[in-house]
Protein backbone atom coordinates (compact mmCIF):
# COMPACT_ATOMS: atom_id res chain seq x y z
CA UNK A 1 0.00 0.00 0.00
CA UNK A 2 2.75 2.34 0.81
CA UNK A 3 4.67 1.18 -2.45
CA UNK A 4 1.39 1.90 -4.11
CA UNK A 5 1.22 5.58 -2.78
CA UNK A 6 4.67 6.35 -3.06
CA UNK A 7 4.84 5.47 -6.90
CA UNK A 8 2.09 7.46 -6.96
CA UNK A 9 3.12 10.66 -5.75
CA UNK A 10 6.76 10.13 -8.07
CA UNK A 11 4.08 9.54 -10.86
CA UNK A 12 2.60 13.23 -9.69
CA UNK A 13 5.94 15.04 -9.11
CA UNK A 14 6.86 14.38 -12.39
CA UNK A 15 4.28 15.44 -13.98
CA UNK A 16 4.56 18.30 -11.90
CA UNK A 17 8.11 18.55 -13.22
CA UNK A 18 7.06 17.88 -16.57
CA UNK A 19 4.19 20.51 -16.56
CA UNK A 20 6.70 23.04 -15.49
CA UNK A 21 9.09 23.70 -18.05
CA UNK A 22 7.69 26.27 -20.13
CA UNK A 23 10.22 25.54 -23.06
CA UNK A 24 11.78 22.85 -25.52
CA UNK A 25 14.70 22.56 -23.41
CA UNK A 26 15.97 19.59 -20.91
CA UNK A 27 13.65 19.26 -17.64
CA UNK A 28 15.61 21.44 -14.85
CA UNK A 29 17.51 19.20 -12.29
CA UNK A 30 17.14 20.42 -8.67
CA UNK A 31 20.00 17.95 -8.26
CA UNK A 32 22.50 19.62 -10.40
CA UNK A 33 24.60 20.00 -7.96
CA UNK A 34 26.80 17.00 -7.20
CA UNK A 35 30.20 17.73 -5.29
CA UNK A 36 32.51 14.99 -5.47
CA UNK A 37 31.65 13.92 -8.80
CA UNK A 38 34.31 13.87 -11.26
CA UNK A 39 33.60 15.07 -14.88
CA UNK A 40 32.92 13.16 -17.55
CA UNK A 41 35.45 14.97 -20.12
CA UNK A 42 34.54 12.43 -22.92
CA UNK A 43 30.59 13.47 -22.61
CA UNK A 44 29.59 14.68 -26.14
CA UNK A 45 27.43 17.77 -26.35
CA UNK A 46 24.78 18.33 -28.67
CA UNK A 47 25.72 20.40 -31.53
CA UNK A 48 23.91 23.29 -30.44
CA UNK A 49 25.93 23.72 -27.29
CA UNK A 50 29.03 23.09 -28.96
CA UNK A 51 31.74 25.85 -29.14
CA UNK A 52 31.75 27.24 -32.43
CA UNK A 53 32.34 30.64 -34.55
CA UNK A 54 29.22 32.18 -35.07
CA UNK A 55 27.62 35.43 -37.31
CA UNK A 56 26.46 37.98 -35.01
CA UNK A 57 25.95 41.15 -35.20
CA UNK A 58 26.10 43.34 -31.73
CA UNK A 59 27.46 47.37 -30.74
CA UNK A 60 28.89 45.51 -28.28
CA UNK A 61 33.05 45.88 -28.50
CA UNK A 62 35.35 43.03 -29.57
CA UNK A 63 36.27 41.36 -25.97
CA UNK A 64 32.53 41.58 -24.76
CA UNK A 65 30.93 38.55 -23.54
CA UNK A 66 27.43 38.49 -24.40
CA UNK A 67 25.00 35.73 -21.92
CA UNK A 68 21.73 35.14 -23.77
CA UNK A 69 20.12 33.02 -21.26
CA UNK A 70 16.87 32.35 -23.12
CA UNK A 71 18.99 30.70 -25.98
CA UNK A 72 21.60 29.38 -23.16
CA UNK A 73 24.15 30.58 -24.86
CA UNK A 74 27.48 33.00 -24.06
CA UNK A 75 28.83 34.70 -27.26
CA UNK A 76 32.39 36.36 -27.21
CA UNK A 77 32.38 38.85 -29.47
CA UNK A 78 35.03 38.98 -31.92
CA UNK A 79 34.05 42.22 -34.15
CA UNK A 80 33.91 41.97 -38.13
CA UNK A 81 30.31 40.41 -37.73
CA UNK A 82 31.28 37.45 -36.16
CA UNK A 83 31.37 35.96 -32.16
CA UNK A 84 32.34 32.79 -30.44
CA UNK A 85 29.87 30.76 -28.65
CA UNK A 86 29.25 28.59 -26.33
CA UNK A 87 26.35 26.59 -24.69
CA UNK A 88 25.88 26.97 -20.98
CA UNK A 89 23.55 25.95 -18.51
CA UNK A 90 21.67 28.90 -16.46
CA UNK A 91 19.57 30.20 -13.65
CA UNK A 92 16.49 28.24 -12.90
CA UNK A 93 13.35 29.98 -12.41
CA UNK A 94 13.90 32.35 -9.82
CA UNK A 95 17.77 32.19 -10.07
CA UNK A 96 17.62 34.54 -13.11
CA UNK A 97 19.43 38.01 -13.28
CA UNK A 98 20.57 40.66 -15.91
CA UNK A 99 22.87 42.86 -15.98
CA UNK A 100 26.09 44.70 -17.18
CA UNK A 101 29.09 43.14 -14.94
CA UNK A 102 33.11 43.25 -15.44
CA UNK A 103 35.07 40.26 -14.54
CA UNK A 104 36.90 41.35 -11.06
CA UNK A 105 38.83 37.88 -10.52
CA UNK A 106 39.78 34.88 -12.58
CA UNK A 107 40.87 31.95 -10.64
CA UNK A 108 42.25 28.27 -12.34
CA UNK A 109 40.02 24.92 -10.07
CA UNK A 110 38.98 27.33 -7.71
CA UNK A 111 37.68 26.43 -4.45
CA UNK A 112 33.86 26.62 -3.77
CA UNK A 113 32.54 28.11 -0.58
CA UNK A 114 28.68 28.13 -1.02
CA UNK A 115 27.03 31.45 0.37
CA UNK A 116 25.08 31.20 2.98
CA UNK A 117 21.92 31.58 1.06
CA UNK A 118 22.63 28.38 -1.21
CA UNK A 119 23.67 26.77 2.28
CA UNK A 120 20.21 27.47 3.23
CA UNK A 121 18.35 26.29 0.61
CA UNK A 122 20.59 23.21 0.02
CA UNK A 123 21.63 22.58 3.73
CA UNK A 124 23.54 19.17 2.41
CA UNK A 125 26.13 21.28 0.34
CA UNK A 126 28.95 21.27 1.83
CA UNK A 127 30.59 24.34 3.40
CA UNK A 128 33.58 24.64 1.81
CA UNK A 129 35.00 22.08 -0.59
CA UNK A 130 38.76 22.51 -2.35
CA UNK A 131 39.28 23.33 -6.34
CA UNK A 132 39.65 19.68 -7.99
CA UNK A 133 38.09 17.59 -11.14
CA UNK A 134 34.96 16.68 -8.27
CA UNK A 135 34.53 20.57 -7.43
CA UNK A 136 30.82 21.81 -8.97
CA UNK A 137 32.36 24.89 -10.07
CA UNK A 138 34.35 23.04 -12.50
CA UNK A 139 37.96 24.07 -14.07
CA UNK A 140 37.94 27.54 -13.66
CA UNK A 141 36.13 30.58 -12.87
CA UNK A 142 35.48 34.29 -13.93
CA UNK A 143 34.22 36.65 -10.87
CA UNK A 144 31.21 38.91 -11.41
CA UNK A 145 31.46 42.33 -9.81
CA UNK A 146 30.46 42.44 -6.22
CA UNK A 147 27.60 39.35 -7.08
CA UNK A 148 27.42 35.87 -6.29
CA UNK A 149 27.71 35.21 -8.82
CA UNK A 150 30.48 33.32 -11.23
CA UNK A 151 30.92 31.69 -14.85
CA UNK A 152 32.33 28.58 -14.33
CA UNK A 153 32.99 25.13 -15.28
CA UNK A 154 31.48 22.06 -14.43
CA UNK A 155 31.40 18.73 -13.17
CA UNK A 156 28.03 18.04 -14.45
CA UNK A 157 28.17 18.74 -18.55
CA UNK A 158 24.92 16.93 -18.99
CA UNK A 159 23.38 20.35 -17.57
CA UNK A 160 24.64 22.69 -20.02
CA UNK A 161 21.72 23.85 -22.01
CA UNK A 162 19.25 23.33 -19.03
CA UNK A 163 18.02 26.02 -16.55
CA UNK A 164 19.54 24.19 -13.37
CA UNK A 165 21.78 26.48 -11.18
CA UNK A 166 21.46 29.11 -8.66
CA UNK A 167 22.35 32.50 -10.85
CA UNK A 168 25.83 31.37 -11.88
CA UNK A 169 27.02 30.40 -15.79
CA UNK A 170 28.29 27.16 -16.48
CA UNK A 171 30.17 25.87 -19.17
CA UNK A 172 32.05 22.24 -19.91
CA UNK A 173 35.67 22.16 -18.62
CA UNK A 174 37.10 22.50 -22.02
CA UNK A 175 35.44 25.16 -22.91
CA UNK A 176 35.31 27.66 -19.58
CA UNK A 177 39.17 27.08 -20.09
CA UNK A 178 39.10 27.99 -23.41
CA UNK A 179 37.41 31.47 -22.67
CA UNK A 180 39.64 31.87 -19.63
CA UNK A 181 42.53 32.24 -21.52
CA UNK A 182 41.08 34.93 -23.67
CA UNK A 183 39.28 37.36 -21.43
CA UNK A 184 41.50 39.44 -19.00
CA UNK A 185 40.10 40.55 -15.61
CA UNK A 186 37.89 44.15 -16.45
CA UNK A 187 35.79 42.27 -19.58
CA UNK A 188 32.93 43.61 -19.91
CA UNK A 189 29.91 41.19 -19.36
CA UNK A 190 26.15 41.65 -20.35
CA UNK A 191 23.54 39.25 -19.47
CA UNK A 192 20.15 39.55 -21.45
CA UNK A 193 16.81 37.73 -19.82
CA UNK A 194 13.99 36.93 -22.27
CA UNK A 195 11.17 39.97 -22.07
CA UNK A 196 8.73 39.69 -19.87
CA UNK A 197 4.97 40.11 -20.69
CA UNK B 1 -27.59 63.62 -88.65
CA UNK B 2 -26.81 65.46 -85.65
CA UNK B 3 -27.80 62.88 -83.12
CA UNK B 4 -26.63 60.07 -84.79
CA UNK B 5 -22.95 61.29 -85.02
CA UNK B 6 -23.06 62.34 -81.33
CA UNK B 7 -24.78 58.88 -80.45
CA UNK B 8 -21.94 57.07 -81.79
CA UNK B 9 -19.11 59.44 -80.41
CA UNK B 10 -20.75 58.47 -77.03
CA UNK B 11 -20.76 54.80 -77.90
CA UNK B 12 -17.31 54.83 -78.74
CA UNK B 13 -16.27 56.79 -75.20
CA UNK B 14 -18.40 53.97 -73.56
CA UNK B 15 -16.50 51.40 -75.84
CA UNK B 16 -12.66 52.78 -75.07
CA UNK B 17 -13.72 53.39 -71.20
CA UNK B 18 -14.81 49.67 -70.94
CA UNK B 19 -11.92 48.59 -72.96
CA UNK B 20 -9.74 50.64 -70.40
CA UNK B 21 -11.23 49.66 -67.50
CA UNK B 22 -10.81 45.92 -68.64
CA UNK B 23 -6.96 46.60 -68.95
CA UNK B 24 -6.52 47.55 -65.70
CA UNK B 25 -8.74 44.67 -64.04
CA UNK B 26 -6.26 42.46 -66.15
CA UNK B 27 -2.86 43.71 -65.45
CA UNK B 28 -4.06 45.54 -61.98
CA UNK B 29 -5.82 42.73 -59.47
CA UNK B 30 -7.09 44.80 -56.80
CA UNK B 31 -9.52 42.43 -55.06
CA UNK B 32 -7.13 39.68 -53.73
CA UNK B 33 -8.56 39.74 -50.10
CA UNK B 34 -12.09 39.95 -50.45
CA UNK B 35 -11.49 36.78 -53.05
CA UNK B 36 -9.36 34.75 -50.85
CA UNK B 37 -12.21 35.41 -48.15
CA UNK B 38 -15.38 34.37 -50.25
CA UNK B 39 -13.48 31.11 -51.77
CA UNK B 40 -12.19 30.47 -47.91
CA UNK B 41 -8.62 30.10 -48.48
CA UNK B 42 -5.64 31.29 -49.23
CA UNK B 43 -3.98 29.86 -52.70
CA UNK B 44 0.19 29.63 -51.84
CA UNK B 45 2.54 29.04 -54.25
CA UNK B 46 5.60 26.83 -52.80
CA UNK B 47 8.36 24.88 -53.71
CA UNK B 48 7.53 20.74 -55.20
CA UNK B 49 10.30 19.70 -52.47
CA UNK B 50 12.87 21.88 -50.55
CA UNK B 51 13.76 20.50 -46.81
CA UNK B 52 12.96 22.64 -43.86
CA UNK B 53 11.22 25.40 -46.38
CA UNK B 54 8.19 23.52 -48.10
CA UNK B 55 7.80 19.83 -48.63
CA UNK B 56 4.78 17.26 -48.34
CA UNK B 57 5.21 14.13 -46.89
CA UNK B 58 3.52 10.81 -48.18
CA UNK B 59 0.35 11.85 -46.99
CA UNK B 60 0.56 15.47 -48.81
CA UNK B 61 0.59 17.00 -45.50
CA UNK B 62 3.27 20.19 -46.04
CA UNK B 63 5.56 21.03 -43.50
CA UNK B 64 8.60 23.81 -43.80
CA UNK B 65 9.42 27.80 -43.15
CA UNK B 66 7.80 29.09 -46.47
CA UNK B 67 4.52 26.51 -45.73
CA UNK B 68 4.28 27.69 -41.98
CA UNK B 69 4.30 31.88 -43.05
CA UNK B 70 1.29 30.71 -45.46
CA UNK B 71 -0.39 29.61 -42.70
CA UNK B 72 0.28 32.40 -40.69
CA UNK B 73 -1.66 34.29 -43.43
CA UNK B 74 -4.77 31.79 -43.49
CA UNK B 75 -4.69 32.28 -39.37
CA UNK B 76 -4.95 35.97 -39.84
CA UNK B 77 -7.98 36.19 -41.85
CA UNK B 78 -9.50 33.06 -40.92
CA UNK B 79 -8.42 32.21 -37.31
CA UNK B 80 -7.61 28.84 -38.86
CA UNK B 81 -4.25 27.75 -40.38
CA UNK B 82 -5.82 25.01 -42.38
CA UNK B 83 -7.44 27.33 -44.66
CA UNK B 84 -3.89 27.61 -46.73
CA UNK B 85 -4.18 25.83 -50.20
CA UNK B 86 -0.33 24.61 -51.20
CA UNK B 87 -0.02 24.68 -54.84
CA UNK B 88 3.73 23.77 -56.15
CA UNK B 89 5.39 25.76 -58.68
CA UNK B 90 8.19 25.61 -60.68
CA UNK B 91 10.87 27.85 -60.55
CA UNK B 92 10.53 29.26 -64.14
CA UNK B 93 6.84 29.56 -64.28
CA UNK B 94 6.26 30.86 -60.37
CA UNK B 95 6.20 34.73 -61.36
CA UNK B 96 3.88 33.88 -64.08
CA UNK B 97 1.69 31.86 -62.22
CA UNK B 98 1.17 34.75 -59.58
CA UNK B 99 0.79 36.91 -62.13
CA UNK B 100 -1.63 34.91 -63.73
CA UNK B 101 -3.84 34.39 -60.17
CA UNK B 102 -3.52 30.68 -60.08
CA UNK B 103 -2.16 32.04 -56.47
CA UNK B 104 -2.81 34.80 -54.20
CA UNK B 105 1.13 34.78 -52.81
CA UNK B 106 4.07 32.96 -53.23
CA UNK B 107 5.45 31.58 -50.49
CA UNK B 108 8.38 29.55 -52.54
CA UNK B 109 12.04 30.43 -51.24
CA UNK B 110 12.44 33.26 -54.16
CA UNK B 111 14.59 35.72 -53.93
CA UNK B 112 13.70 39.86 -54.19
CA UNK B 113 15.29 41.27 -56.65
CA UNK B 114 14.81 45.09 -58.21
CA UNK B 115 14.32 43.34 -61.66
CA UNK B 116 11.95 40.79 -60.36
CA UNK B 117 9.41 43.65 -58.80
CA UNK B 118 9.60 45.83 -62.03
CA UNK B 119 9.95 43.07 -64.88
CA UNK B 120 7.00 41.37 -63.42
CA UNK B 121 5.06 43.64 -62.01
CA UNK B 122 5.39 41.77 -58.30
CA UNK B 123 5.79 43.29 -54.38
CA UNK B 124 8.15 41.48 -52.10
CA UNK B 125 6.86 42.81 -48.90
CA UNK B 126 9.02 41.91 -46.31
CA UNK B 127 12.13 39.30 -46.39
CA UNK B 128 11.42 36.30 -44.63
CA UNK B 129 14.56 34.42 -44.71
CA UNK B 130 18.05 36.65 -45.38
CA UNK B 131 19.78 33.85 -46.91
CA UNK B 132 23.06 34.08 -48.95
CA UNK B 133 25.81 32.13 -50.22
CA UNK B 134 28.29 30.17 -47.39
CA UNK B 135 31.24 27.55 -47.34
CA UNK B 136 31.30 24.26 -46.35
CA UNK B 137 34.56 22.34 -46.10
CA UNK B 138 35.92 19.47 -43.91
CA UNK B 139 36.11 20.23 -39.99
CA UNK B 140 39.59 18.41 -39.98
CA UNK B 141 41.18 21.83 -41.86
CA UNK B 142 40.49 23.47 -39.07
CA UNK B 143 39.66 26.86 -40.77
CA UNK B 144 36.85 29.08 -39.10
CA UNK B 145 36.91 32.30 -41.99
CA UNK B 146 36.15 32.39 -45.47
CA UNK B 147 39.07 34.72 -45.43
CA UNK B 148 41.53 31.71 -44.88
CA UNK B 149 40.11 29.86 -48.03
CA UNK B 150 43.09 31.34 -49.40
CA UNK B 151 44.37 28.89 -52.71
CA UNK B 152 41.69 26.57 -51.72
CA UNK B 153 39.94 24.46 -54.89
CA UNK B 154 36.23 25.46 -54.80
CA UNK B 155 33.56 23.03 -56.13
CA UNK B 156 30.79 25.17 -57.48
CA UNK B 157 28.06 24.85 -60.05
CA UNK B 158 28.70 26.37 -63.49
CA UNK B 159 26.91 29.18 -64.82
CA UNK B 160 25.09 30.64 -61.10
CA UNK B 161 25.18 33.53 -59.55
CA UNK B 162 27.21 31.97 -57.15
CA UNK B 163 30.10 31.03 -59.32
CA UNK B 164 30.32 34.81 -60.40
CA UNK B 165 29.86 35.92 -56.15
CA UNK B 166 32.39 33.02 -55.81
CA UNK B 167 35.12 35.56 -58.34
CA UNK B 168 34.15 38.55 -56.68
CA UNK B 169 35.17 37.07 -53.49
CA UNK B 170 37.61 36.09 -53.64
CA UNK B 171 39.24 38.68 -55.93
CA UNK B 172 37.89 41.30 -53.83
CA UNK B 173 39.89 40.10 -50.73
CA UNK B 174 42.94 39.04 -53.00
CA UNK B 175 42.72 35.83 -52.66
CA UNK B 176 44.24 32.75 -55.25
CA UNK B 177 41.36 29.34 -55.56
CA UNK B 178 40.96 26.93 -58.37
CA UNK B 179 37.29 26.30 -59.63
CA UNK B 180 35.76 22.98 -60.27
CA UNK B 181 33.09 23.72 -62.15
CA UNK B 182 30.15 20.97 -62.53
CA UNK B 183 26.87 21.46 -64.60
CA UNK B 184 24.64 20.22 -61.94
CA UNK B 185 24.15 20.45 -58.12
CA UNK B 186 24.56 16.85 -56.98
CA UNK B 187 27.55 16.21 -59.43
CA UNK B 188 29.45 19.43 -57.58
CA UNK B 189 28.03 17.65 -54.36
CA UNK B 190 29.80 14.37 -55.33
CA UNK B 191 32.86 16.03 -56.29
CA UNK B 192 33.24 17.31 -52.97
CA UNK B 193 32.31 14.65 -50.53
CA UNK B 194 34.70 12.88 -53.04
CA UNK B 195 37.49 15.09 -52.10
CA UNK B 196 38.05 16.68 -55.07
CA UNK B 197 37.73 20.15 -53.87
CA UNK B 198 38.72 21.65 -50.67
CA UNK B 199 35.41 23.54 -50.18
CA UNK B 200 31.95 23.70 -52.03
CA UNK B 201 29.94 26.64 -52.11
CA UNK B 202 26.38 27.67 -52.14
CA UNK B 203 23.38 29.15 -50.79
CA UNK B 204 23.74 28.68 -47.18
CA UNK B 205 20.44 26.68 -46.34
CA UNK B 206 21.49 24.95 -49.29
CA UNK B 207 24.58 23.50 -47.58
CA UNK B 208 22.80 22.81 -44.47
CA UNK B 209 20.11 20.72 -46.83
CA UNK B 210 22.99 19.14 -48.46
CA UNK B 211 24.87 18.06 -45.55
CA UNK B 212 22.67 15.82 -44.47
CA UNK B 213 23.29 13.76 -47.55
CA UNK B 214 27.11 13.49 -46.89
CA UNK B 215 28.55 9.95 -46.37
CA UNK B 216 29.49 11.85 -42.47
CA UNK B 217 27.69 14.63 -42.37
CA UNK B 218 29.53 15.35 -38.60
CA UNK B 219 32.54 15.80 -40.34
CA UNK B 220 31.60 18.94 -42.39
CA UNK B 221 31.38 22.13 -41.37
CA UNK B 222 29.41 25.64 -42.72
CA UNK B 223 31.26 28.74 -42.34
CA UNK B 224 29.57 31.27 -40.85
CA UNK B 225 30.77 33.81 -43.47
CA UNK B 226 28.03 34.62 -46.17
CA UNK B 227 29.40 36.24 -48.97
CA UNK B 228 26.01 37.47 -50.84
CA UNK B 229 22.91 38.74 -50.91
CA UNK B 230 19.75 35.94 -51.37
CA UNK B 231 16.90 37.95 -49.02
CA UNK B 232 13.83 35.66 -49.49
CA UNK B 233 10.72 36.87 -49.46
CA UNK B 234 7.03 36.24 -50.16
CA UNK B 235 5.50 37.89 -53.62
CA UNK B 236 2.08 39.29 -54.21
CA UNK B 237 0.44 41.14 -57.23
CA UNK B 238 1.82 44.69 -57.62
CA UNK B 239 -0.54 47.65 -57.09
CA UNK B 240 -2.60 45.39 -54.54
CA UNK B 241 -2.14 47.11 -51.55
CA UNK B 242 -4.54 45.62 -48.97
CA UNK B 243 -3.44 42.19 -49.46
CA UNK B 244 0.33 43.49 -49.56
CA UNK B 245 -0.39 45.25 -46.62
CA UNK B 246 -1.77 41.95 -44.60
CA UNK B 247 1.25 39.56 -46.09
CA UNK B 248 3.47 42.36 -44.81
CA UNK B 249 1.65 42.52 -41.39
CA UNK B 250 1.70 39.11 -40.64
CA UNK B 251 5.02 38.62 -40.76
CA UNK B 252 6.01 41.88 -38.97
CA UNK B 253 3.81 40.64 -36.31
CA UNK B 254 5.82 37.33 -35.97
CA UNK B 255 8.89 39.14 -35.73
CA UNK B 256 7.73 42.05 -33.47
CA UNK B 257 5.69 38.73 -30.97
CA UNK B 258 9.26 37.50 -30.94
CA UNK B 259 10.90 40.41 -29.57
CA UNK B 260 8.12 40.99 -27.25
CA UNK B 261 8.32 37.52 -25.54
CA UNK B 262 5.08 36.32 -26.49
CA UNK B 263 5.07 32.84 -28.31
CA UNK B 264 2.39 30.34 -28.91
CA UNK B 265 2.58 29.07 -25.66
CA UNK B 266 1.96 31.81 -23.59
CA UNK B 267 -0.56 33.98 -26.02
CA UNK B 268 -3.39 33.74 -23.20
CA UNK B 269 -1.07 35.41 -20.62
CA UNK B 270 0.38 38.20 -23.28
CA UNK B 271 -4.03 38.59 -24.06
CA UNK B 272 -3.92 39.86 -19.94
CA UNK B 273 -0.87 41.59 -19.87
CA UNK B 274 -1.01 45.11 -19.39
CA UNK B 275 2.24 46.70 -21.05
CA UNK B 276 1.36 48.82 -24.08
CA UNK B 277 3.56 46.94 -26.91
CA UNK B 278 1.96 43.80 -25.89
CA UNK B 279 -1.10 44.98 -25.65
CA UNK B 280 -1.29 46.97 -29.39
CA UNK B 281 -0.16 43.61 -30.69
CA UNK B 282 -2.27 41.17 -29.37
CA UNK B 283 -5.21 43.36 -30.02
CA UNK B 284 -6.53 44.57 -26.06
CA UNK B 285 -5.84 48.17 -27.23
CA UNK B 286 -5.87 49.86 -30.85
CA UNK B 287 -7.60 49.28 -33.65
CA UNK B 288 -4.55 47.89 -35.42
CA UNK B 289 -6.47 44.35 -37.35
CA UNK B 290 -9.89 46.29 -38.18
CA UNK B 291 -7.17 48.93 -40.16
CA UNK B 292 -6.03 46.11 -42.11
CA UNK B 293 -9.41 44.83 -42.84
CA UNK B 294 -9.04 42.11 -40.25
CA UNK B 295 -10.56 41.54 -37.10
CA UNK B 296 -8.85 43.08 -33.47
CA UNK B 297 -7.11 39.75 -32.42
CA UNK B 298 -5.40 39.17 -35.91
CA UNK B 299 -1.74 39.18 -34.43
CA UNK B 300 -3.08 36.79 -31.48
CA UNK B 301 -4.67 34.36 -33.96
CA UNK B 302 -1.03 33.94 -36.40
CA UNK B 303 0.59 33.54 -33.19
CA UNK B 304 -1.47 30.98 -31.17
CA UNK B 305 -1.57 29.15 -34.50
CA UNK B 306 1.47 29.16 -35.77
CA UNK B 307 3.89 30.64 -33.40
CA UNK B 308 6.17 33.65 -33.08
CA UNK B 309 9.19 34.08 -36.01
CA UNK B 310 11.81 32.17 -33.82
CA UNK B 311 9.35 29.46 -33.01
CA UNK B 312 8.62 28.78 -36.92
CA UNK B 313 12.05 29.24 -37.62
CA UNK B 314 13.60 26.77 -35.05
CA UNK B 315 10.74 24.09 -36.04
CA UNK B 316 11.63 24.57 -39.53
CA UNK B 317 15.14 24.85 -40.40
CA UNK B 318 16.48 25.78 -36.62
CA UNK B 319 17.52 24.35 -33.39
CA UNK B 320 14.49 21.97 -33.43
CA UNK B 321 14.78 20.77 -37.14
CA UNK B 322 16.52 18.40 -38.43
CA UNK B 323 18.95 21.04 -40.71
CA UNK B 324 19.94 22.42 -37.41
CA UNK B 325 20.91 26.13 -39.45
CA UNK B 326 21.65 28.47 -36.91
CA UNK B 327 19.69 31.70 -36.67
CA UNK B 328 22.82 34.03 -37.99
CA UNK B 329 21.42 36.97 -40.21
CA UNK B 330 17.99 35.82 -38.94
CA UNK B 331 18.54 37.10 -35.29
CA UNK B 332 16.40 39.07 -34.29
CA UNK B 333 18.30 42.98 -34.70
CA UNK B 334 18.38 43.16 -31.09
CA UNK B 335 19.94 39.81 -30.80
CA UNK B 336 23.12 39.92 -33.23
CA UNK B 337 21.06 39.48 -36.50
CA UNK B 338 18.86 42.08 -38.85
CA UNK B 339 15.60 40.81 -38.87
CA UNK B 340 13.86 43.87 -37.58
CA UNK B 341 9.77 44.55 -37.99
CA UNK B 342 8.42 48.13 -37.78
CA UNK B 343 6.75 48.76 -34.42
CA UNK B 344 2.99 48.56 -34.18
CA UNK B 345 1.76 51.79 -33.25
Amino acid sequence: MTKLRHSVWMLLAATTLALSTSQGFAQPRPDADEPGLVADDSYALDPEWQKQVVYYRTNEAPGTIIVVTAERHLYLVQGNGRAIRYGIGVGREGFTWQGLVNITRKAEWPDWTPPPEMIARQPYLPRFMAGGPGNPLGARAMYLGTTVYRIHGTNRPDTIGTAVSSGCFRLVNNDVADLYSRVPVGTRVVIRQKPEL
Amino acid sequence: MRTFRGGLLIGLAVAVLVGAAAITYERYDTKTLKRTIRRGEVLCGVNKGLPGFSIPDDKGNWSGFDVDFCRAVAAAIFDDPTKAKFIPLDASERFKELQARKVDILSRNSTWSMSRETNYDLYFPAVAYYDGEGFMLPKSRNIDSALDLNGSKVCVQADTTTALNLADYFRANNMKYTEMKFPKLDEVVKAYDTGQCDTITADASQLYALRLNMSKPGDHTILPDIISKEPLAPVVRLRDDDWMMIVKWTLYAMINAEELGITSKNIDEALKSKKPEVMRLVGTEGAYGEDLGLTKDWAARIIRRVGNYGEVYDRNVGAESKLKIPRGLNQLWSAGGIQYAPPIR
